[in-house]
């Protein structure tokens, strides 16, 4: 008897937020209006060309490529939490796989849409496949992260089967549509036995699957750049130094998400301290390494200074580049890994406030790969007027990159409205394994 | 004993640079009379400017900047001058066109690369921004190089090349005397000349020696070109091809498979790893959706 209240509560608790509240409306309204002025500020490209963004001839990367690579980085997290961790055994990540899953989805699914913001025209996409060639990393681009997508939105749903049930069998007041939808996507889940068996199955094969394409993303992503022979580009390490930035920022964007879940859908004894210390000391762990690439990628060629390197590194180090960069390895690497020794930094609020610096300084991390090299091409720049020298983004340019954000957060705030972001059906599994240890 | 050695050190070093100074002070355009009062035999119109601008940005806006607006390369040394300011715009044509042949220092030589008429174009434009600018036409006669006829002869086993100029005159055929004459061979970018810049003896006849590990096309054929100036005869040039280069048969960069190629043309090993990845996956894929598809199957019994 107690095992089955239990269980109710469980599910009441994980159901709860599936419904239609003031501020869940209020919250749609606005990045609604958000995203409309955006999308006027991309009428202004489509209608005008790329001239209204500060994109030129020799800066032609900018603020929409960091912003792609920060988008790839980002979704690497889905990755590292539902397969690593989960086929390691970690028990912990267990409740946070969906919080990550969404998260890697909402993410990947986006970086597409910011290539084309870049390309001017989105008619141009076309392009890639009737000319693509398959010796380019750009067409590898495409591909891997397009099946990232699939396999991420797989491994996103295949733990969802029998928790759609259970929303189609407990949420009998939503509208008539959601149920429907629910029942569909329950794929007939009745708990046999043999069910299990394919879901545990499939969950496992897409988990092993998704780590070799979750690194060839963000390797092949690095590869955009590393394949030139541009300074600040050209580095062998460029694949390893991506792919552990991006758990970084992942990490970061979870412990956000991990932090408004607990509050805002009063998930306390779901995500619960422990979950936060956890992820605290993944954080550093993914930032040490990080931390590591980072004194490679810069140290080796510093030490050289090699002619063209130097003036690139001199502009990085102490030159017009300089604010950002300390900025970004200090406050977003540096000190985070130092404050996150501390048992203390690792409660929800105060590893929430460094999540949000991390996360910041990744996204400036990208804009810092991505823009100063094309600023010093080996062959010098003549007879070009300023703004061709030194690029600068213009508040359209800023609007359009603040668009993806706002899909990402429409995406994550309508599936968070959809699904128990919390998985159901396991949290009753658990529940019931540790009660028979008992 | 060591203030001795740096004092000689530091005099010498004064001295150096004094000199050096002295040196690109010094230097100017020797530019000579009879060039001066040189003229184009043509009227400088608005499509000569035009094509002359063509030819500007082409061969000198990199240094020179665009004409008056003040933009030239400032960190060369001489500094180049925009060509419109007082100072170049103060020379009469001879010398720009001097100029604008020989070079000077820093400054390439245009004698090869650009057409005598070419040059005269370019003065045309370097003119265009001058509101006080008068042209001199100058009144040689220009259908004279029509008369101008040009044989050339190569000897394969001295590897020579004798150019006989003849001009057709109404009382005869009489032969070009030290007229200037030039031999190129065209290759991708341009012409590459070949052997110096000679004159034509009493006969109309100059003579260049031809290399012998000059590269050819597939049978060894090479398309030379003859540049003939003459003081009374104008310019003349004319274009013939030679078996005077060595066969070469060399596979063009984009023939075989590459990573530089076209599609069709990509390499094998690339092929194979990029479709047998997106197989393999793919094929993982659709077994995922079989197995939900049973699942789905195993719900409605």
């Amino acid at each position: 008897m107690l095992d089955q209240s239990k269980t109710d509560k469980i599910t009441t608790d994980l159901l709860r937020p599936i419904r239609l509240n003031k501020a869940f409306v209020l919250w749609m309204g606005f990045l609604g209006i958000s995203l409309v002025i955006c999308l006027y500020a991309y009428t202004l490209q489509l209608k005008n060309g790329m001239v209204v963004t500060g994109l030129r001839d020799y800066v032609s990367w900018g603020m929409y490529i960091s912003n792609f690579v920060f988008f790839v980085a980002t979704s690497l997290i889905g990755m590292l939490i539902s397969a690593v961790l989960g086929l390691s055994g970690a028990k912990w990540a267990a409740p946070l796989a969906r919080i990550a899953e969404i998260i890697a989805l909402a993410f990947a699914a986006v970086a597409g849409l910011v290539i084309i913001s870049d390309m001017g025209h989105p008619e141009r996409l076309m392009y890639v496949f009737i000319y693509g060639r398959i010796q380019s990393p750009i067409v590898w681009d495409i591909t891997v992260v397009s099946v990232y997508v699939v396999i991420s939105a797989l491994l996103l749903y295949l733990p969802l089967i029998p928790d759609m049930k259970i929303c189609y069998n407990k949420l009998e007041k939503i509208p008539k549509l959601n149920r429907w939808l629910y029942k569909i996507l329950s794929l007939n889940w009745n708990g046999s036995l043999e069910q299990e068996k394919i879901i545990k199955n499939s969950t496992r094969i897409l988990a092993i699957l998704i780590i070799p394409v979750a690194l060839a993303i963000h390797t092949v992503t690095s590869w955009l750049f590393a394949s030139t022979s541009r300074v600040g580009w050209d580095s062998t390490i460029f694949g390893p130094y991506f792919v552990t930035g991006a758990f970084v920022s992942g990490s970061a964007a979870v412990i956000i998400a991990m932090f408004f879940y607990r509050k805002n859908f009063k998930l306390q004894d779901y995500i619960t301290d422990l979950h936060f210390d956890k992820m605290g000391k993944l954080l550093v762990l993914v930032s040490l390494v990080y931390l590591y690439f980072n004194l490679n990628e810069f140290m080796v060629p510093a030490y050289k200074m090699k002619k063209f390197d130097a003036i690139h590194l001199n502009d990085l180090f102490a030159g017009s580049y300089a604010l950002m960069f300390w900025a970004v390895q200090i406050l977003g690497l540096v000190l985070p890994i130092l404050l996150l020794l501390f048992r203390k930094m690792r409660k929800p609020l105060p590893i929430t406030i460094i999540a949000i610096f991390v996360i910041v300084g990744a996204w400036f991390k990208r804009y810092i790969i991505v823009v100063p090299t094309q600023e010093h091409p080996y062959l010098p720049i003549q007879n070009v007027p300023l703004n061709f020298k030194i690029y600068s983004p213009t508040l359209t340019e800023t609007l359009i990159t603040i668009a993806p954000f706002i899909l990402v957060l429409i995406i994550i705030t309508l599936l968070s409205k959809l699904i128990p972001v919390i998985p159901v059906h396991e949290s009753i599994h658990q529940n019931e394994e540790t009660q028979n240890e008992n | 004993m060591f203030r001795k050695h740096h004092f000689i050190k530091i005099s010498l070093t004064f001295l150096i640079t004094t000199l050096f100074y002295l040196h690109s002070f010094a230097q100017n355009w020797d530019i000579p009379d009879d060039k001066k009062t040189k003229n184009a035999n043509f009227k400088f119109t608005n499509q000569t400017i035009s094509e002359g601008e063509a030819i500007y940005t082409k061969n000198c806006m990199s240094c020179h900047g665009n004409l008056g607006k003040d933009n030239s390369l400032k960190t060369l040394n001489p500094i180049p001058p925009d060509l419109a300011s007082v100072k170049t715009q103060e020379r009469t044509d001879g010398e720009l066109f001097f100029i604008i042949t020989t070079g000077r220092m820093l400054m390439p030589s245009f004698k090869v690369i650009l057409s005598e008429e070419e040059r005269w174009k370019l003065t045309s434009y370097i003119r265009s921004l001058n509101k006080k600018y008068v042209q001199i036409v100058s009144e040689t006669n220009t259908s004279k190089s029509n008369l101008i006829k040009i044989k050339m002869d190569f000897d394969s086993l001295t590897n020579k090349l004798k150019v006989d100029v003849k001009a057709n005159e109404t009382s005869g055929v009489v032969s070009l005397k030290d007229a200037e004459v030039m031999l190129f061979v065209l290759r991708y970018f341009g012409k590459l000349q070949i052997d110096k810049t000679v004159r034509t003896n009493n006969e109309g006849i100059a003579t260049f020696n031809f290399p012998k590990d000059l590269p050819g096309d597939k049978t060894g054929n090479v398309d030379l070109v003859v540049k003939v100036s003459d003081e009374i005869y104008g310019e003349v040039e004319t274009q013939s091809k030679f078996k005077a280069g060595i066969p070469t048969d060399k596979p063009s960069l984009t023939e075989k498979r590459a990573i530089w190629n076209v599609l069709k043309k990509a390499p094998i090993w690339i092929i194979i790893t990029y479709t047998s990845i997106v197989l393999i996956v793919g094929a993982v894929l659709l077994y995922i959706i079989y197995s939900l598809m049973k699942l789905r199957k195993l719900g409605n019994n």
